[in-house]
């Protein structure tokens, strides 16, 4: 090996170096609650898969544990740490304002995930990264409606709705979402009534055991996630109400498999995968500059008993 | 004559007063929606106040020993966890034991905390709800646990089965109710309960052994709320990790709305059935009724007001009064 082979191969090594060290970036991410429930610890773990197959970006992946005075620690340590992004998932959209703002003047561009914050705090934010509720709640309604047209009950059905948590952004907008487009596409189709669940599954089912007491014929169920509309499923079976057509949104692994069963009619398909996989690519295309739109949705496809072979079973 | 017919009926008020308030409120929900008193509802309403009724009935025992358990939807969701991962694991003949055992265990725990170490019961419960939660979410990964084949395990008869027509979890319910209603007044067990709450000073120069009673209260508490996470696992026959948050609160409204003093040494488990039953019947009436969920939570409140007021003026013999 002569000289200049040998400053050829350490000039191509230093080259590589800093364009490697030029590439690399430092994202970091503060989670609402992982652990508390499948989807968010589905979401960690494809999170830092994602990362890891990006040999560009370093990730450092903190969890808030539901506490938003630990949220905001946990943010201003990534702006001591001088991450190159921030990604939040909010513990509540109002508290962790201050912080994200912090972040906007330390000049770290901030993605929120999966829920965004309230509005007053969008010109701190770069972009937010997530399902967007309201079409999945058009969606859940285009389902019911279509099935509906397919038994030819469209014009006389009557339905009933178990929304989320009081409170809670996805289940207003989803209830809304749904609202608003079912007189679109079904304008005969009557709600009769919507209670919350509370995102639980035992309360879904004492909710659709008064529902059935009160209402003698209820065609659909719309629930504002699988776990409730499973649970709504549970008290139809034991009060032997068959032919009533559920419809969910976030498809379970246990809704999946009651479609499966032939027992629940459809969902939305939002993946805890695809969520991860669109924030972490956000955090990248803002670092690379380029240009996205503020609310910068991933899609939640329908899934029915039809098409439901496209897809794999949730693992959450 | 007709002095002591009123006496007898001042008495009976002044003992009963909460199960008078109950009767009105039936009545009056019945009025609201002739649905509420069909069999299939009411039936309905015992049903799914069964685990919460479960719970109730152990923590009655704690409360009247003086104590309190804040532990108990926590450790509720624990054993349904646990008995739901156990079931596919082991078999449901052997799932069971393992988790009475483990939540019994937790039981234990806090019982030796609080009756042998005589620390606070409001601080070990409370520090034991977010502990046992943090176990609950170790053991499953915060994944929910479904049993894998739903159609073909003996498993769901807790929740879901039925003896001559009557949910199995209302004979369960009953039935406990009933073995521990005597538990609490027909033995030396369940009086030294009284005693040790009633003045656990007192007790102890009685030679009443106060640690190993209040111990075997939250043994009785554990179990129950073993029984309660078989039946929620087996209605569901799958469940989420957060399954009984809260409920330590609606437990120990039940209880205290059936006329346990939280300061110990009264109570029984006759009126905690009742509390259950009064708190079941208002949720389901309130959806009967169909008003929104926020006028719900405002009129939950107040009928619990008023069935409390009611049951003190009637222990009073009047309406208000100057000194409590």
């Amino acid at each position: 090996m002569n000289f200049s082979t040998k400053m050829a191969l350490a000039c191509t090594t230093a080259l590589l170096g800093t364009a490697a060290a030029a590439e690399t970036m430092t994202i970091g991410i503060t989670q609402n609650n992982v652990g508390v429930d499948s989807y968010q610890t589905t979401y960690e773990k494809a999170f830092i898969a994602a990362a890891a197959a990006n040999p560009n970006v370093e990730t450092v992946v903190l969890d808030a544990g539901g506490d938003v005075a630990r949220q905001i620690a946990q943010m201003e340590d990534l702006i001591q740490q001088e991450v190159d992004a921030i990604i939040i998932w909010p513990t509540n959209g109002e508290a962790v304002i201050p912080a994200v703002r912090k972040a906007h003047q330390a000049d770290i561009p901030v993605v929120v995930t999966n829920s965004n914050i309230a509005e007053q705090g969008f010109d701190f934010v770069k972009s937010f990264s997530g399902p967007d509720n309201i079409t999945q709640g058009a969606r859940s309604a285009e389902i019911m409606c279509d099935k509906f047209k397919e038994m030819g009950i469209e014009d006389e059905a009557q339905i009933v709705q178990i929304s989320g948590q009081p409170g809670y952004t996805t289940a207003i907008e989803r209830a809304k979402g749904f609202e608003d487009r079912l007189p679109e596409v079904c304008p005969n189709v009557t709600l009769m009534e919507t209670q919350p669940g509370d995102w639980n599954r035992e309360k879904s089912q004492q909710v659709m055991e008064a529902f059935l007491v009160k209402y003698d014929d209820i065609d659909g169920v719309y629930a504002g996630d699988d776990n409730m509309g499973v649970g709504a499923l549970n008290a139809a079976k034991a009060a032997g109400r068959d032919g009533i057509i559920f419809v969910g949104a976030t498809n379970f692994a246990v809704g999946y498999e009651a479609m499966a069963a032939g027992d629940y009619w459809g969902s939305i398909y939002q993946s805890p995968v695809d969520d991860a996989e669109a924030a972490l690519q956000t955090a990248i295309d803002i670092l690379e500059g380029k240009e996205l739109p503020f609310l910068n949705y991933f899609d939640t496809p329908k899934i029915t008993q039809d098409n439901m072979g496209e897809f794999d079973k949730p693992v959450f | 004559m007709a002095q002591l017919t009123r006496k007898d009926l001042t008495g009976f008020l002044a003992r009963q007063g909460i199960l008078v308030a109950f009767a009105l409120f039936m009545i009056g929900f019945a009025l609201a929606n002739q649905r509420f008193l069909d069999v299939d509802n009411v039936f309905g309403v015992i049903r799914s106040s069964a685990i919460l009724g479960i719970m109730a009935l152990g923590v009655t025992f704690v409360v009247i020993g003086g104590n309190l358990d804040l532990s108990v939807g926590s450790m509720m969701s624990f054993s349904t966890i646990v008995v739901l991962d156990l079931h596919d694991k082991l078999g449901p003949t052997l799932a069971i034991p393992a988790m009475f055992a483990l939540t019994m265990g937790l039981g234990a725990f806090i019982g030796f905390l609080v009756g042998y170490l005589k620390l606070n019961s409001l601080i070990v419960t409370l520090g034991m709800l977010s502990a046992i939660h943090g176990l609950t979410l170790t053991w499953s990964g915060g994944k929910n646990m479904d049993i894998a084949d739903k159609e073909g395990t003996w498993f769901s008869v807790f929740g879901q089965g039925s003896v001559a027509g009557i949910p199995v979890p209302i004979l369960m319910f009953a039935g406990l109710a009933v073995v521990l209603s005597l538990l609490l007044t027909k033995t030396p067990f369940g009086r030294k309960v009284y005693a040790v709450g009633g003045n656990g000073t007192a007790a102890t120069f009685s030679g009443v052994p106060r640690a190993r009673v209040v111990f075997q209260t939250y043994l009785i508490s554990s179990f129950c709320v073993a029984m309660a996470g078989l039946m929620q696992a087996s209605r569901s026959l799958g469940s989420q990790n957060t399954v009984g948050q809260g409920m330590e609160l609606e437990v120990l409204a039940a209880v205290i709305l059936g006329g346990a003093s939280l300061l110990g040494g009264s109570g029984t488990i006759f009126k905690t059935v009742i509390g259950v039953l009064i708190l079941g019947f208002i949720q389901n009436g309130l959806l009967l009724v169909g008003l929104e969920f926020y006028v719900q939570y405002v009129v939950t409140w107040v009928i619990i007001i008023l069935a409390v007021w009611l049951d003190i003026a009637a222990k009073r013999g009047r309406l208000w009064s100057p000194i409590a």
